[in-house]
């Protein structure tokens, strides 16, 4: 019961309620842009805009409202921390994908899959290096990259390097390493450091 | 004794408008030192390095394709780290639990609030400033005539305050941990969709920052380098950005309680200024052509003095017949005279060679069905020196080419024409000019022996060229004997014969 309590108490400190209803209209704005008719680029760069964007409403759940009290008496924060932007990452790709059903999503699960936990775990790092409050930078640096590595795909010389995995095909597997280690990454540095709250600093809202 | 003067001490105070005016400094100072743009700048600075400068220095060094790059490129490099740390810096009252205290001070919240938006602004500035710098100094280096463009930089430059004030301005209404990535993207979002809006050369659309010129027409070398560049449409930009940032921060000062009541009427006041500058933007923009030289001309901005023709001394070749080129091109000479020197030593003093080939502008027209259209005079014959005019791959509206595939096009366009000159071959020639023709072009190593069409209009086969020469026929064979001359021995038959070969007097059998 404490438990349960607990995980709420974190949840809404971290306005875990907000990051899902953005995830949910990430979904729902991925899903409305599909009914459309976009040319190559439209149907390629759209997804990754959406991907971006839940990825960093699951990011931006790490700033802590409470700084080094918390950091001080909670026990449980290295547990509650991966736990929770886990889960919050495989419900934006779930959810994703599932606006991505019968459409024609470029790409398909798997490259939600590998560029919203990609793109998260560049968030996390950030939130380590940088604070919760400016984690969404890393992240959406990355947006601009992969778009411009994705349109450099129609116009040569293309970036084909792993570490810019949305260019990359589906099934390929240096993305998917690449991206897979950046998130793995990204969760050990939370799980032991949390985001970088410096002494003092004040909350987030 | 002495008198002892009785001057009071000078204790200077300052006027209350100086004073206002330092304590502002000092705010913006202290604004400066704890703004997160200083904290996103690498990331801004990292996306103009990735896409904007590695791209522009792919491209020939020419001021009209790098200052076209960097306009569109440096306007979504900064678009999301501006906007994302404007939004924060905007909402960073409520971030900091602060709200309610500095509600008491004595300033009125706009006045406040314009200080952290300005700081944004100055450091994005001077981020975006020194990136220019760099690109421009490289691209000075190496470009052979010509001078920056500044209009294009400034269009990129006005677009920073523009991004500021929207971020700022969302994250002050809106203030949530969410607020700045998603503005960040709302914004790209809404740059990068801009385009997807244009239909038609006459789109009031094209008013988006990251449009550098016609939108069918993808950035052309020869644009702005045969003609001045023309500033109809990026000061149409200009003025909707800065009429979007005068809206965007007179709404600051809309809200009750952000000012006194003649602070929030000049705010609204501001804000439809702003709109109203805006608006004329789009709507001036709509108004534009694109003119012959591939530019678009608003005829409410435009200074008809930008369309005489620029002064400059061609660059030239050492070959047997000098190749000339306009001073901005001086980095291909080299690839295109290696390209054209066998050929032109081929022919250099026979009679109806061309004194010189000298480097020609296009034109450029929008047609409705067949979409951009781009027009060349081709070869046009001179007065007693006549010269051949020229137009590069690279001036023409198509696919990008390695220098080795720009060259063997130049030389499948230009020699068969040179030849064709000289020899007088054509649909009536004789078979021997055909044969001779055929030889010339095969002693150069071009084993195709039909004439092409050299770049004109849109690829379209000129009728009056040469049907060519077909392998197995007495002309092929004639061709073949021809062509396998010492290269002397043929240049002295030319030289003897050419003049009788061009009236049709000279049969197959004659040829040696």
């Amino acid at each position: 019961m404490t438990g349960a309590r607990l995980v709420r108490l974190y949840a809404v400190g971290r306005r875990v309620p907000f990051a899902v209803l953005g995830i949910a209209a990430c979904a729902i704005g991925l899903r409305l842009a599909l009914l459309g008719h976009w040319d190559d680029y439209g149907a390629l760069q759209l997804p990754l805009l959406f991907e971006a964007a839940a990825a960093v409403s699951v990011v931006a759940t790490v700033a802590s409202p409470f700084g080094e009290q918390e950091r001080a008496a909670g026990r449980w924060l290295p547990l509650l921390r991966p736990a929770v932007t886990v889960a919050l990452t495989a419900a934006a790709i779930g959810l994703l994908s599932a606006a991505g059903t019968g459409a024609h999503l470029a790409g398909g699960v798997l490259d939600v899959l590998r560029n919203i936990a990609g793109i998260t775990g560049i968030g996390l790092l950030c939130a380590g290096a940088l604070g919760g409050g400016l984690a969404w930078t890393g992240p959406l640096g990355y947006l601009v990259a992969a778009v411009y590595a994705l349109y450099t795909l129609w116009h040569p010389p293309a970036l084909t390097t792993p570490w810019l995995w949305p260019a990359r095909p589906p099934h390929d597997l240096g993305g998917a390493l690449c991206a897979g280690l950046v998130f793995t990454c990204g969760v050990a540095v939370l799980t032991v450091r949390g985001a970088r709250d410096r002494p003092g600093d004040p909350a987030e809202a | 004794m002495t008198a002892a003067t009785t001057t009071p001490a000078s204790t200077r105070q300052p006027s209350a408008v100086a004073g206002a005016g330092l304590t502002m400094l000092r705010l913006l100072r202290l604004e400066l030192r704890h703004n997160a743009m200083a904290w996103a700048l690498p990331v801004a600075i990292g996306l103009f390095w990735l896409i904007t400068y590695r791209k522009d220095m792919a491209m020939p060094p020419m001021w009209s394709l790098r200052t076209a790059g960097l306009q569109s490129g440096a306007v979504l490099d900064f678009a999301i780290p501006v906007t994302g740390a404007a939004a924060w810096m905007g909402s960073r009252e409520v971030h900091r639990r602060v709200a309610d205290q500095v509600t008491t001070t004595a300033r009125a919240r706009w006045a406040r609030l314009l200080v952290p938006w300005a700081a944004t602004t100055i450091w994005a500035m001077m981020a975006y400033l020194g990136c220019v710098a760099v690109l421009y100094g490289v691209t000075a280096h190496q470009a052979g005539w010509g001078g920056p463009l500044w209009w294009p930089a400034g269009v990129a430059a006005a677009s920073l305050p523009a991004f500021s004030a929207l971020g700022f301005v969302i994250g002050a209404f809106l203030p949530s941990r969410f607020t700045p990535p998603l503005a960040a993207i709302a914004a790209f979002f809404i740059i990068a969709l801009s385009t997807e809006l244009i239909h038609g050369g006459q789109s009031p659309w094209q008013v988006s920052p990251i449009v550098t010129g016609p939108w069918d027409l993808s950035p052309q070398a020869g644009v702005a380098t045969f003609y001045p560049f023309l500033p109809d449409l990026s000061i149409a930009q200009v003025m909707l950005l800065a009429g979007f940032t005068l809206a965007l921060l007179g709404v600051l000062a809309l809200p009750a309680g952000s000012g006194s009541r003649t602070a929030r009427a000049v705010a609204a006041g501001v804000t439809g200024a702003g709109l109203l500058a805006a608006g004329t933007a789009a709507g001036l923009t709509g108004t534009g052509t694109m003119d012959a030289h591939g530019m678009i001309k608003i005829p409410a901005l435009h200074d008809a003095a930008a369309d005489r023709p620029l002064q400059f001394t061609p660059v030239c070749s050492r070959t047997a017949i000098p190749v000339c080129l306009n001073p901005a091109y001086a980095s291909y000479l080299p690839v295109t005279a290696n390209a054209l020197a066998p050929m032109l030593s081929q022919l250099a003093g026979l009679p109806g060679a061309p004194a010189k080939l000298v480097q020609v502008s296009v034109s450029f027209q929008q047609d409705a069905r067949e979409g951009m259209i781009v027009r060349t005079d081709g070869l046009r014959r001179g007065g007693p020196q006549p010269a051949v005019y020229l137009v590069l791959p690279d001036q023409l509206a198509g696919p990008a080419m390695t220098s080795e595939q720009a060259a063997g096009q130049l030389v499948a366009a230009y020699d068969p024409r040179l030849v064709a000159r000289v020899t007088g071959d054509g649909p009536a020639a004789s078979p021997a000019q055909n044969a001779v023709a055929a030889a010339l072009l095969l002693a150069v190593g071009q084993g195709k022996l039909t004439t092409d069409q050299p770049p004109t209009t849109q690829g379209r086969i000129d009728p009056g060229q040469s049907p060519g020469v077909a392998p197995g026929t007495a002309e092929y064979a004639a061709a073949e004997r021809f062509a396998a001359l010492p290269e002397a021995e043929r240049r002295a038959w030319l030289l003897q014969h050419l003049t009788a070969l061009r009236a049709g007097k000279i049969t197959l059998a004659q040829l040696p």
